[in-house]
């Protein structure tokens, strides 16, 4: 990494510091700067950043997976989204009379239930991961997910 | 015949099977990790189910995760490729206790010839000839040195669980052999998870030529011929070629019988391929034998005219094989290049990114089987083959110089490609006069 050398290195912490700000501002997710043979790129928020080192060694920098399920940072900056940690099938409820795990409007912690995704005869509970209140269920009672599948939308602020 | 299947495996033999699919009116269902979500060749899958994150680990390699995508998939069988799960007997058997046909032999017959010393047994029960060597696995050094004294070295310590060029050991003496016994079991141990290891014969300077064959369910197995793949890195095949130059005919014609032979007692079905060596004086031995599509499947098909991916699908259908052994006739020669994204100036070092620019090359004899094209990323958690460049021309000759033609015109910009390798092997005056052994890559070219 270069010494700073002023307002024109891109490696210079207040140069980085001023993109995460102007990032944060703008609601930017990602920014890719090349000077010469320097570049940078910054990612923001949650989930391990996948590492595109050039040139790469593979056996550097594998990102340190999320442990399941992932409470992936959002598109729209004020709720998280519970995604699938695996590929089956989506059920909202423990059976097909009862009352679903979750609704919209619903206070969940970390540890409830919020669904059961069925693989290989399997009934998985998933547990939420976040705390706050359910704005949106995204998949369909039956439906098929595969892994990262959005499933839950969560207000953690509320 | 089968109307739907999952595709188990990534890149260009994700698109090869989804090709094949296709043309025979059969539904696909596409995997993929987060890495390769974005690849274009999933378009051309009916459905793609994302089954982890980027690391095979969590992906390619989760059979739980393989198998519900397969349920919700709907699907009727899985083809698992080559590498990934495509020689994993215990993946076989859970398709089968799943309900799921699995492209490939049973799991009985991959799990006998998967383990490098029962194959052996099953090679010298055909009357196949192996590389001199122990009986079975070796449980104390005592026995090894005992071993190579009776059959001379140099000897080569082997992995019973490895494969792929990995786990070997060479010793040229009864002290480097005993310094090398301990260190063998304990690498097996890490590497496979099995610490059993054999000992043979070291053949210095052998060609490496490989049989591919195709068996039923009715119990009709036929071998389509060889390809020579003795251009090597590493045990890293660079480029391979069908007919295998400087083979005698007898050899050849006896390396193909012997391959069907060793098939049938093995009660072996779909594609596979039977290994040998062949030593400087034209003997050929049994190393092992690969039960999967192969990498270079495309060279044979080429020379036979036989599409071999759909007469897997074929097999697994139940149907019996559409061709005989006298239908298979190996016409012209074929040379493939794998075009991988790897610098040859440094090491080989994979160079995984974004290509920027891409040409395919094409013409008279020409196929590419590729599954990148201009703004396809090369993530850096899989193998570094972008491509297979093919050749196939009435001449071997001819072969050489259509496939210089094709490198030339192939153009990648944004990775490093082992292009330059491959035009230097191509213009060397052994390879021209086929004096090539496994050696020849690092003795002549790397020095």
């Amino acid at each position: 990494m270069n010494a700073a050398e002023g307002s024109g290195d891109v490696f210079e912490i207040k140069q980085l510091r001023r993109l995460i700000e102007l990032m944060k501002k703008h609601d930017l997710s990602e920014v890719d700067l090349e000077q010469g043979d320097a570049r940078v790129r910054i990612r923001r928020g949650g989930a391990a950043a996948q590492p595109f080192v050039l040139p790469a060694q593979p056996a550097a920098g594998v990102p340190a997976e999320p442990a399941a399920p992932a409470a992936k940072p959002p598109a729209d900056s004020q709720h998280t989204v519970i995604t699938s940690p695996m590929v089956g099938t989506f059920y909202r409820a423990s059976g097909p009379e009862a009352s679903p795990f979750v609704k919209v409007g619903d206070r969940i912690d970390p540890e409830s239930t919020v669904c059961i995704i069925e693989a290989m005869k399997v009934f998985n509970e998933i547990p939420a991961g976040v705390a706050g209140q359910v704005v949106a269920v995204l998949v369909e009672n039956g439906a098929a997910v595969e892994f990262g599948q959005p499933l839950v939308k969560v207000d953690p602020g509320a | 015949m089968l109307k739907r299947i999952l595709v188990a495996n990534r890149g260009e033999i994700a698109l090869r099977v989804i090709r094949a699919c296709r043309e025979l009116g059969i539904e696909t269902v596409a995997i993929c990790s987060e890495a390769d979500r974005d690849a274009d060749y999933l378009r051309l899958a009916d459905e793609a189910i994302c089954v982890g994150p980027a690391r095979a680990s969590e992906s390619y390699l989760r059979i739980d995760r393989v198998i519900s995508a397969a349920e919700i998939g709907n699907v009727q069988a899985i083809h698992p490729g080559y590498g990934f799960l495509s020689e994993n007997a215990h993946f076989a058997e859970v398709c089968r206790s799943c309900d799921i046909g699995f492209i490939g032999p049973t799991p009985e017959a991959m799990a006998q010839l998967g383990d490098k010393n029962s194959a052996r047994k099953l090679a010298r029960e055909a009357e196949v000839p192996c590389v001199p060597g122990s009986d079975g696995l070796l449980s104390t050094e005592a026995e090894a040195v005992e071993t190579a004294k009776r059959i001379g070295f140099p000897v080569l310590l082997k992995a019973t669980a490895g494969g792929g060029g990995k786990g070997m050991r060479v010793a040229a003496n009864d002290l480097a052999l005993k310094a090398a016994f301990q260190q063998a079991a304990a690498e097996a141990e890490a590497a496979f998870g099995n610490p059993g290891i054999y000992l043979e014969r070291y053949v210095e300077r052998p060609r490496h030529v490989e049989v591919q064959i195709i068996g039923d369910t009715h119990g009709n197995v036929v071998h389509l011929w060889e390809r020579d793949c003795s251009t090597q890195r590493r045990h890293q095949k660079l480029i391979e070629e069908s007919p295998s130059p400087r083979l005698a005919e007898e050899t050849r014609r006896a390396m193909c019988e012997a391959a069907v032979r060793l098939a049938k007692t093995a009660g072996y079905h779909s594609a596979g391929t039977v290994e040998f060596i062949v030593d400087p004086d034209g003997n050929f031995y049994f190393i092992e034998v690969n039960s999967r599509i192969q990498v270079e499947h495309p060279v044979t098909e080429m020379v036979t005219g036989i599409d071999l991916v759909k007469a897997q699908i074929r097999v697994a259908s139940g149907e019996p094989l559409p061709f005989s052994q006298d239908d298979i006739l190996a016409r012209g020669h074929a040379i493939e290049c794998r075009i991988n994204a790897e610098d040859p100036a440094q090491g080989f070092r994979p160079c995984p990114g974004r290509i920027e620019r891409m040409t395919a090359p094409g013409g008279f004899g020409v196929r590419f089987d590729s599954h990148v094209s201009a703004g396809s990323t090369v993530p850096p958690y899989y193998d570094s083959l972008i491509g297979k460049l093919i050749v196939h021309q009435p001449t071997r000759r001819e072969a050489i110089e259509t496939m210089q033609r094709a490198l030339k015109e192939l153009r990648v910009e944004g990775v490093q490609t082992t292009v330059p390798i491959h035009l230097e092997i191509l213009s060397n005056t052994a390879f021209h006069e086929s004096q090539i052994d496994t050696t020849f890559v690092e003795r002549v070219l790397l020095g």
